[in-house]
This record gives structure tokens, C-alpha cells and sequence, in this order.
């Protein structure tokens, strides 16, 4: 295999080893992973909770404008916290990232495994955020108004408003990731592994 | 797997090496080798607001191939700049580094990842072993870097960790191993692909004394065994007698250069006029 004569030769960037690399990086960060999803997930139970809360048409143009401003709202809380956890888990791994391109990490390969690993954070995350707003607006309307409540309730629209949060979860964990993933992949691995910044 | 026997070829040129058990550099063997690094003029300045530094000063130097060569100089003195700038870790700022005759500045990002993967062997003075895998994920990953196949990649990891003397542990991460052992792992780590060049910059400078003799005896050994070439910054004076020829570079200048035998001498008429 090795040779004295030889040539500078390419690495190629392996689907599989993105893969594997952000499968095993959630293995064995797995309580900080969970944490990470937690945060989605919360982000997210409250955006699905409002939009099937959603007032049909004949709601008054009052309670219409105060569901936007909570909709708004629970989309910039969810932006902040999302955004933090992703950077904050990123910006502890310098060190890591700074070794592995001492090893011959392509920057290709570091940033694309951050990146599919937050896209499969805010996937799961999205996941249990529908479930667990739906659930509890459906419960918490049940108990207020009775039985009455389903039928306010608009059926139609609920596999846009899960397409909706699963889109805003992932957008926001792969920007949150994107972010400090690129400036890592980018750093000279001396300056990456003195593990500041 | 049997410890020692894993079948990572050594380097061709150095064959009958392995069956002499020693190397003589100066001998005519020398005279067929090239050089694996040359440093020409190599500068580096950093600027640290209205301060310059200068951490390299004009350094030229040639390695070659199969050498153990010591850096040796105060804290301060280069000897770290000098390593990153042969390892192709930073860029310096005016000089260039030939590594096989390939000068290093005209690699593009691609190809220097593929130098850091194939061609250098990196050992940190703080092991910098990836603290959440366990030691044969550690030394299998430069391999999955080269697009060796996993389990390829994992049979050679568990013989080269054997090698060092951690075939019992290669389940143990980090936290489970002495620094000793994390400077083994990375030893390993660095031999994973094969390379020509190990760049070791104060391997056992975090080590007791007795830990880093025996680092420095098993770099020596793998240098003897596959015939690459040993960089390695050091305040040790032990590293001395392993070593083929000394830098010593001081405000980043080269001061010294020697070989072990120049130096034995010196100690030799040291000795002679207690």
C-alpha cells in the first residue's frame, strides 16, 4: 500500500460516513441530544397547539388577531431557543471538530454530518411536538367547551399544519447548526482544536 | 489477532532496516533517500495588535526519509509554529514547505485533508483523543477518513491498538484510560493509515518520567519498524539517544543542528571533566 513514490491524491465525501458519523455523534451525546429535542419539541407542541386551535371564519376579527400575535410570538420563542441549543451543542464540539480535520476530516464531511444530525433532531422533535400539541389543544378544548369543540375544529387543514411545523422545526435546527458547523468546518484545525470561540 | 504482526506494510525503501534492527542514516543507505521534508526559508509573523512576533525566523531544513529527528528549544521558541507549519496546519508567512517534493501552500483544502489523512501522523502533547469514542473508534476513524471499509477499518485498529500495548482496552474511552495510555491511543491513531511522516509535537510533556520513556521507546520503535519518518518537539533530554539528528532552534532560529553521535560526545567530554 504504501509507496515512496506517489502523488497528492482527493478525498471524496461518502454519503455513508456522513450518515454513520452523525448516527454515532447522537449515540453518544444522547442525554444532550434528548435535551436539544426537548426544546424543539416544546417549540413546536405550541405552535401545532395554536394552529389547531385555530378559530374557523367566523371568529371575531379580535380573537383572529390575538391568535397571529401568539402564533408569531411561539415562532420567535421557538427561534431563540432552538437557535441556542443547536449553537451551544455545536460550539462545545471545536475541539472535536478541530482533531478530526487534523485526522484528514474533509470540511465537506464536518459540516454535513452537523448538519444531518440537526435535521434529524428537528425531525424528531417536530414528531413529538405535533403529536403533543395537537393532543393537548384537542384535551384542553374537550374540557372547556365539550364535545361541541371538534366540531370547531378544522380537520381539512391539520396535515398542512403538521407539513408547517415539521418545515419551521427542521429549518430552525439545520440554520441553528448550519452556523457554528460552517465557521468550524472552516477554521484552521490549530485554531479549531485550541478549543476557544 | 496477534499483537506486533498487523500487516500495515512497512515503507518498501526501508526493508533491510528491519532486518539490521538499526539505521544509519549516514551510511550509504542515506545517500539513496530523499528528503521527506524541506523547510525553505519558512517565516512566520503574527501580530497581536500593535505587536509583531516573530515565531519563525528563516528556517531551512531538511528531514529524511526514515529520519528520528528532535526539536528541541525553550517554551516560546517556535518549536510548535514550526510543527504546525510541516504539518500543514497553518500557512506560514513567507518561506515554503516541500513535504516529498509537493510544496504545501499550492495544496487546495481537499488535497491538504488528504495529506493530513494519508501522509502525516499527528501527536498532540495533550493526546487530543475524541473524548465521547472509545479508543478503536478513535483509531478508526482516520481510516473511515481514507474510505477504508468499516470492518477493515476495525480489524487493522484492534491490531495496531494490540501493537501498543492496548489490545485489552480498545473498548475504553478516554475517561477510562491513564494519560499514558491516551498518548498510546493516539500513537496508534496516528499510525492508523500508514503515513510518512509522524509529527509529534511534546508527546510527553504531560507524562511522568517513566510514562514518556516509554512513549519515546515505542515511537522508536514504530519508527524503526515501518521506517517513517519521526518529527518530534521536545524539552526532553532523553529523546536525545532515540534520536537520529537535534534542532535546537531558539526565538525562532534554527541554533544547532547535530547528530546523536556529535552529541554523545558531548556528553562523553562532559563526563570525562567531572
Amino acid at each position: 500500500m504504501p509507496v515512496t513514490e506517489w502523488e497528492i491524491g482527493k478525498l471524496h465525501l461518502r454519503p455513508a460516513l456522513v450518515w454513520a458519523m452523525a448516527l454515532s455523534s447522537l449515540k453518544v451525546r444522547l442525554a444532550r441530544a434528548m435535551l436539544t429535542t426537548l426544546t424543539i419539541a416544546t417549540a413546536t407542541a405550541f405552535m401545532m397547539y395554536l394552529l389547531t386551535m385555530a378559530r374557523k371564519e367566523d371568529a371575531a376579527a379580535t380573537d383572529r388577531q390575538s391568535w397571529t400575535l401568539m402564533l408569531v410570538l411561539s415562532l420567535v420563542v421557538a427561534s431563540a431557543g432552538v437557535l441556542n441549543a443547536m449553537l451551544m451543542s455545536v460550539a462545545q464540539r471545536y475541539r472535536e471538530i478541530g482533531t478530526m480535520k487534523c485526522l484528514g476530516a474533509l470540511d465537506s464531511l464536518v459540516f454535513s454530518s452537523v448538519l444531518l444530525e440537526a435535521a434529524m433532531l428537528g425531525l424528531v422533535g417536530a414528531a413529538v411536538g405535533v403529536v403533543a400539541g395537537t393532543v393537548i389543544a384537542v384535551v384542553m378544548g374537550l374540557v372547556e367547551f365539550g364535545a361541541g369543540v371538534l366540531a370547531r375544529m378544522s380537520p381539512a387543514l391539520w396535515p398542512l399544519h403538521v407539513l408547517g411545523v415539521f418545515l419551521v422545526g427542521m429549518a430552525l435546527t439545520t440554520i441553528g447548526a448550519a452556523i457554528p458547523a460552517y465557521v468550524a468546518s472552516r477554521m484552521a484545525p490549530v485554531e479549531a482544536m485550541r478549543g476557544e470561540k | 489477532m496477534t499483537s506486533g504482526q498487523f500487516e500495515l506494510a512497512p515503507r518498501p525503501v526501508l526493508q533491510p532496516v528491519e532486518q539490521t534492527g538499526r539505521i544509519d542514516w549516514f551510511s550509504d543507505l542515506a545517500s539513496q533517500l530523499e528528503y521527506t521534508v524541506m523547510t525553505r526559508n519558512v517565516t512566520k509573523v503574527y501580530r497581536m495588535g500593535a505587536e509583531t512576533i516573530h515565531a519563525l525566523r528563516d528556517v531551512s531544513l531538511e528531514i529524511r526519509c526514515g529520519e528520528y529527528i528532535s526539536i528541541m528549544g525553550p517554551s516560546g521558541s517556535g518549536k510548535t509554529t514550526l510543527f504546525n507549519c510541516v504539518g500543514g496546519l497553518i500557512k506560514p508567512t513567507s518561506g515554503s514547505v516541500f513535504i516529498d517534493e509537493i510544496d504545501v501552500a499550492q495544496l487546495d483544502a481537499n488535497e491538504l485533508a488528504w495529506l493530513r489523512c494519508r501522509k502525516i501522523g499527528y501527536i498532540f502533547q495533550s493526546y487530543n483523543i475524541i473524548k465521547v469514542m472509545t479508543a478503536l473508534e478513535n483509531v478508526t476513524l482516520p481510516m473511515l477518513f481514507a474510505g477504508v471499509p468499516g470492518d477493515e477499518a476495525q480489524d487493522r485498529a484492534v491490531a495496531i491498538l494490540s501493537r501498543v500495548g492496548l489490545g485489552d482496552r480498545v473498548l475504553h474511552t478516554p475517561r477510562e484510560l491513564s494519560g499514558g495510555q491516551q498518548q498510546r491511543v493516539a500513537i496508534a491513531r496516528a499510525f492508523a493509515n500508514n503515513p510518512a511522516i509522524i509529527l509529534a509535537d511534546e508527546p510527553t510533556a504531560n507524562l511522568d518520567l517513566h510514562t514518556g520513556e516509554e512513549i519515546i521507546h515505542l515511537m522508536k520503535e514504530m519508527n524503526v519498524e515501518h521506517g517513517v519518518t519521526v518529527f518530534c518537539s521536545t524539552h526532553d533530554h532523553k529523546m536525545l539517544a532515540m534520536s537520529d539528528r537535534i534542532v535546537w532552534i531558539d526565538d525562532g532560529r534554527i541554533k544547532r543542528i547535530a547528530t546523536r553521535d556529535e552529541v554523545q560526545i558531548d556528553v562523553d567530554v562532559l563526563e570525562e571533566h567531572k
